[in-house]
């Protein structure tokens, strides 16, 4: 069974722009699997219609063999979403956004509770449990973003964009978490504009451009597929920037 | 409790824990108001009015007020709250969690609507302290202040949905809510206006929610009740399947 198996999934806005062309896409259950592409590839369109924020024109989605478009139920509890722009609640507290989290997925009191603290204490946010969310520095937010996403225990977990934005020692810890999470067997779907950070955490990569998935492998896959030596030079490729390779600058040098 | 039941009750409690957060602006001022109204449009100018039909003028008013309280107070809650959420996008969490449609427009019909019950509820009891407040059609005055309740709260939500910017929420309230209510007969009977003004008012649906309201605690009324009953059930239910429509299609909700 995929964890995730997308099918000719079309997206047309009402202006009439189509984000997504029938894409297909599989992600096998364990997968760590990068999505790369320019901005508006249709990345976050892809990600919004598998998480019900956004309603597919056509296709079909399923996760953990469940219907995440008309019977949602259980495809929706099984998917932890952390998006690319933070969407906390500036009334609640940490800890007030991590319970309700939880008590939108069903979660009882007891195990709310201690879910959120295990999670505070994880991403060394404990200290600070009882301020607003609107306190927190960009680096705390995204910290608690992704506890959010985790905090009903999903099998897959979508990070759209997780470490845009963050300081270098920051984005190291969120690797090794989502490293040792995805070891324990949560897939992951992970976005991002670090091709290092692809290429370092991901054992698969698809590559989206205009609405439509055009390659996907292994990052040696990609490369070859190319004619290229690594995936930068491949998403050089894939852009048509082909001559922003660094092996140009090494040689006009 | 089923994992379902516990999802419709953390919806509902994150609707009332952003009005109690901010229980100043969200209780207290309303509450204020509605004093104030009494004090100046009741103690100071009542004692130079004569009775209105059968009771002092301050008893007369206090009715209206505690309708307003409640319509107000469900109108303006839900209409910022789900503005809000949709400006931070917060409103994602719940969007993406297991909840349908129908879970998530009634918590947020509820939190205005117990918003609303709660000011009016300590209007009530404050009134009837200060003044004495009469209750003489109880199985009249539930239902009628229920549903406009009920109604106020549906038509919040239906201005929240729509609205893109706070002035968007704040014109709805200024400029056809506050003026409906007032020209609806809150301070004043009906009876007492020059045509072609009393007959205008009757054009007003928000007179036939007062009209209700007073007849439940004065037992007085220029309308008629069962027609008014009906009519604020069947315009509630409209609203309601209004909402629900755009809810299931996720109308400036999802993309």
């Amino acid at each position: 069974m995929y964890a995730l198996a997308i099918k000719d999934l079309v997206k047309r806005y009402p202006t009439g722009t189509e984000a997504l062309k029938g894409v297909s896409l599989e992600i096998e259950e364990g997968e760590f699997y990068g999505l790369l592409g320019p901005n508006g590839a249709g990345k976050s369109t892809l990600i919004h219609c598998t998480t019900g924020l956004a309603q597919p024109t056509s296709g079909a989605i399923e996760v953990f063999g469940h219907d995440a478009i008309h019977h949602y139920g259980d495809a929706r509890l099984a998917v932890g979403l952390a998006p690319q722009e933070p969407n906390l609640d500036w009334f609640l507290t940490l800890e007030e956004s991590l319970d309700f989290h939880g008590g939108y997925f069903g979660m009882t009191r007891k195990d709310r509770r201690e879910r959120a603290q295990e999670l505070l204490e994880t991403f060394s946010l404990s200290d600070k449990k009882d301020q607003r969310t609107r306190t927190l520095s960009g680096g705390m937010k995204r910290r608690l973003i992704l506890a959010r996403a985790l905090m009903h225990r999903p099998k897959l977990l979508i990070l759209d964009e997780p470490t845009a934005g963050v300081d270098v020692e920051l984005r190291l810890e969120l690797w090794h978490y989502v490293q040792r999470i995805n070891a324990e067997g949560t897939t992951i779907l992970l976005t991002t504009h670090y091709l290092e950070e692809a290429e370092q955490l991901c054992n698969k990569i698809g590559f989206i451009n205009g609405g439509e998935i055009v390659a996907t492998g292994t990052s040696a896959d990609l490369a070859r597929e190319y004619g290229v030596t690594n995936l930068e030079d491949a998403y050089l490729k894939l852009v048509g920037r082909g001559e922003l390779s660094r092996a140009h600058i090494g040689s006009e040098a | 409790m089923s994992p379902a039941q516990i999802r419709f009750l953390t919806l509902v409690r994150r609707e009332v824990n952003r009005f109690f957060k901010i229980k100043r602006q969200t209780v207290g001022a309303p509450l204020l108001e509605t004093f104030l109204y009494i004090s100046v449009f009741g103690a100071a100018l009542g004692t130079r009015i004569d009775q209105l039909h059968g009771v002092d003028y301050v008893v007369f008013i206090i009715p209206g007020l505690i309708m307003m309280a409640w319509a107000t107070n469900a109108f303006s809650n839900n209409s910022s709250s789900l503005l809000q959420q949709k400006f931070q996008r917060s409103i994602d969490d719940q969007l993406s969690s297991p909840a349908s449609p129908v879970e998530l427009l009634l918590a947020f019909s509820l939190g205005g609507f117990l918003r609303g019950g709660i000011v009016a509820t300590l209007t009530f009891i404050a009134s009837s302290i200060l003044v004495g407040v009469p209750v003489e059609h109880v199985l009249v005055l539930i239902p009628a202040l229920f549903l406009v309740g009920f109604f106020f709260s549906q038509l919040g939500v239906l201005v929240g949905l729509r609205a893109e910017q706070f002035d968007d929420v704040s014109f709805y309230q200024t400029f056809i809510l506050q003026p409906l209510i007032f020209l609806g007969g809150v301070f004043y009977s009906a009876t007492l206006l020059p045509e072609p003004f009393e007959t205008l008012t009757q054009f007003n649906p928000v007179y036939y929610m007062i009209g209700l309201v007073r007849y439940g605690f004065i037992g007085y009324s220029e309308t008629n009740i069962a027609l008014s009953l009906l009519f604020l059930t069947v315009a509630a239910g409209i609203l309601f399947t209004v909402n629900l429509r755009l809810f299931n299609r996720g109308y400036r909700l999802r993309a």
